[in-house]
């Protein structure tokens, strides 16, 4: 008998065996992206169902129908030969053979995870710009070097404001020995240059994502509106340390959802597009945050007694939101028109609208652009709102 | 380990008295992630191949959520190597310790495993050594298609198998023997067949070697145990999976018939099949709650017969359709029937399947199977 106790034989082959296997799901799972994206029911306890069998090897295998060696779910006694019913019972496939290989398994992905392998897709697919990491971590990755135009008594080292700091070891030294030298404790005297906290690149974001779920709301349109979402939520959390996110859906009347709600949606109903800008409105109400979005995707279809309220609520949201994005989904391709063609012609007039002719993957690429330009004019500007009005160039289409 | 070595000694002690032999076994204290690693492997340093990822995330994600978790591993080698899991409780490992006793008696005795090959371990690492070289010669995509191409024929051999005539019959061997391959592809395949062959044997054996496992698990903790830790191995005990239950029920019933000796030849020389075959009652089916299930009636059947047979059909074929190469076909062609043609197989996977195999035949393939023929050859898929 022995007993090892060195511990070692540590192989790590199981990591680089997911790590390939993980590689092949993702090339699997991105060339049916279109698929699983439009699933009416895209979350469903915060997993996305993929109905793709675990990468499996093509060995053969029986048609679901045949009959199947089994044992009661209850393991207890049986009930008897010719029982019927579907109650409880456990198949004894892989189980009898001592297979431990997953074969029988579906693959379901956390959402985070799916949104995360749509972003790669989407990202190349459009040939939109990729930030590199860190992401959430507080900081963003620019050229620009932030303008620090403030102080504090914490910061980092580089940043030290030698002048200050001097400052105050002569006054405290003063103030303590009565002697005016300069003693510089770090501790007690240091003061650094930091950016304006109110000018600060690394906040938080409000995002009102409001989703107009009316009748014609389905298919290719969901996948257009998700798509957009994924792609936005990839910079915007590459921008912000924290994004909080809040969700509306609305036809005739608005009521917010959570998110799983919102990806799981069943259209009907008539459009009132006030009543979305009304929700995301009051949805604002107490919000501190610095940057307030909101994201409004609809076929532009109101009701006709809608109109006019759907205007004057939109000019009101844009007075509240940092940043009004409006969608008009249209994978149909049609011209602009109702409520969105009010919408387009009104976003080139404000600085803080953008309207985007959603027809497909490539408008999502200008619809990003333009969305973007917002946080370039950000940094350029050092100045929030001095920004160009733009409008999607997709939407002159 | 220390805080085990005094058990680990009382148990083998006890397990001596009951005239159980091993080879030296080394018990290593280890966490879940690598005892997820080498389950789903099958083996510590194994090549690395996609299909074991899938499997090793799989009993990761089990075991994150405490939905299933693997409490021990032993290998089938010489000496034995088990392993322990750190975050089970001292009573737990007790339990593995007994349990890894039981099986490796059972591979040191049974008479199938004489010809196993003990030394997996030294063979399964040139293997991955090998498999890298390649890897550096041909290209790793090349090898990848390759390794996939055999992976999935890997499943028709059986390690039971002495007759070169009926051998001829499965795929993987007609393939050895047959197939236009290049010498290195040969030799991959012989490295998959082998590697296949190691665990189709502890596949075909898996009810007794865990009925055996679990029944002396029971007989050396019942002297060791205190009444209330007796009582709650009692409960562990009927709440394993079905091959721990079927064949501990198997065992206990022989020793209450024919005495504990009587156990001991059954381990030596029975494999699944046969003690299905033998021991197997009606009353048994009945209290573990066995049947065979038709999902289109929503029936189950507790025929003793019907459920022996399914058993003894998937001990045959490891749950897999049972698929032959027709003898005398032309030699450029190759010929797969399904021989249980009442049984639809899955139309889907077919295709798949077929287009792995040509790509190792490198001929016209063909498959008789749901009352078709489906021909697979340089321009893909066809049925007739």
């Amino acid at each position: 008998m022995s007993i090892d106790k060195s511990g070692q034989l540590r192989v790590h082959r199981g990591r680089i065996a997911q790590q390939k296997h993980d590689q092949l799901l993702r090339e699997y799972l991105k060339q049916h992206l279109n698929e699983l994206i439009q699933q009416k029911e895209l979350i469903i306890d915060g997993k996305v169902k993929t109905q793709i069998a675990t990468l499996d090897l093509p060995t053969l295998k029986y048609g679901e129908d045949s009959p199947v060696l089994a044992r009661g779910g209850g393991q207890g006694q049986g009930s008897g030969g010719g029982g019927q019913g579907d109650d409880e019972i456990q198949v004894l496939g892989g189980l009898l053979g001592g297979d431990h290989h997953g074969k029988e398994l579906r693959v379901e992905l956390d959402f985070d995870e799916f949104v995360r392998l749509a972003q790669e897709v989407l990202i190349e697919e459009i040939k939109l710009p990729v930030i590199n990491e860190p992401s959430r971590s507080g900081e963003i990755e620019t050229d620009e070097m932030p303008e620090l135009d403030d102080l504090d008594r914490i910061g980092l080292r580089p940043d030290l404001n030698l002048e200050e700091t001097m400052v105050q070891s002569l006054l405290r030294s003063v103030r303590e020995r009565g002697v005016a030298d300069y003693d510089v404790e770090m501790a007690h005297d240091a003061w650094y240059f930091i950016e304006d906290p109110t000018d600060h690149q690394n906040h938080r974001s409000i995002e009102i994502y409001v989703l107009d779920i009316s009748g014609s709301m389905r298919g290719e349109y969901l996948s257009l509106v998700r798509k957009t979402i994924f792609v936005l939520w990839y910079y915007l959390e590459r921008r912000y340390p924290t994004n909080l996110r809040r969700y509306v859906v609305f036809q005739d009347v608005a009521e917010e959802k959570a998110r799983d709600e919102f990806f799981c949606v069943e259209s009907s109903g008539g459009t009132h597009i006030s009543a979305g800008f009304e929700k995301s409105m009051e949805l604002l109400h107490g919000a501190t945050e610095y940057d307030k979005f909101l994201f409004m995707f609809t076929d532009g279809e109101t009701s006709s007694g809608d109109f006019d309220l759907a205007k004057k609520r939109y000019e009101e949201a844009l007075g509240k939101f940092d940043l009004v994005c409006y969608g008009h989904v249209n994978p149909g391709g049609r011209g602009v028109g109702g409520f969105s063609e009010h919408v387009q012609e009104t976003s080139r007039r404000h600085t803080n609208a953008t309207f985007a002719n959603l027809v497909d993957v490539e408008s999502i690429r200008q619809a990003v652009a333009d969305f973007l330009a917002f946080f370039k004019s950000e940094r350029v500007g050092g100045k929030r709102w001095k920004r160009t009005a733009r409008s999607s160039s997709a939407s002159r289409r | 380990m220390e805080a085990y070595r005094e058990v680990i000694e009382r148990i083998e002690a006890l397990a001596h008295d009951r005239g159980l032999s091993f080879d030296p076994v080394y018990f290593r204290v280890t966490d879940s992630d690598q005892i997820a690693e080498v389950a789903s492997m099958g083996l510590p340093n194994r090549f690395v191949h996609w299909y074991w990822g899938g499997a090793y995330k799989e009993l990761v994600t089990q075991q994150a959520k405490e939905v299933f978790s693997i409490l021990e591993l032993v290998l089938n080698t010489s000496p034995s190597h088990a392993f322990l899991r750190s975050t089970n409780t001292y009573l737990q490992n007790v339990l593995v310790i007994a349990h890894v006793f039981g099986h490796v008696d059972f591979f040191k005795n049974n008479h199938w495993y004489r010809k196993s090959d003990k030394n997996m371990l030294n063979h399964a690492e040139l293997h991955a050594r090998t498999i890298r070289k390649y890897q550096d010669q041909y290209g790793p995509e090349k090898i990848e298609a390759l390794l996939d191409a055999l992976l999935t024929v890997a499943g028709t051999v059986n390690a039971f198998e002495r007759s070169s005539g009926e051998r001829r019959k499965r795929l993987i061997y007609h393939l050895e023997e047959k197939a236009p391959l290049e010498e290195w592809e040969r030799h991959l395949l012989q490295i998959v067949r082998e590697e296949a062959e190691y665990f189709d044997l502890i596949q075909r054996t898996h009810v007794i070697n865990e009925g055996w496992a679990t029944f002396v698990e029971a007989e050396l903790l019942r002297d060791i145990l205190d009444t209330k830790s007796w009582a709650s191995l009692s409960v562990q005990l009927s709440n394993r999976p079905a091959p721990y239950t079927i064949g501990y029920t198997l065992f206990k019933w022989i020793k209450g018939e024919r005495g504990f000796d009587a156990t001991l030849g059954v381990r030596t020389y029975y494999e699944d099949i046969r003690l299905i075959d033998e021991i197997l009652t009606d009353e048994m089916v009945r209290r573990l709650d066995i049947f065979v299930y038709d999902p289109k009636e929503k029936k189950k059947s507790y025929d003793l017969q019907q459920v022996k047979e399914m058993l003894i059909s998937q001990k045959l074929h490891k749950g897999e359709p049972h698929i032959e190469v027709e003898p005398g076909a032309h030699h450029r062609d190759l010929i797969l029937i399904h021989r249980d043609e009442e049984r639809k197989l899955d139309a889907k996977r077919v295709g798949l399947f077929l287009k792995a195999v040509h790509s190792l035949w490198r001929n016209p393939v063909r498959l008789r199977a749901n009352g078709k023929t489906y021909s697979y050859d340089r321009r893909g898929l066809s049925t007739s």
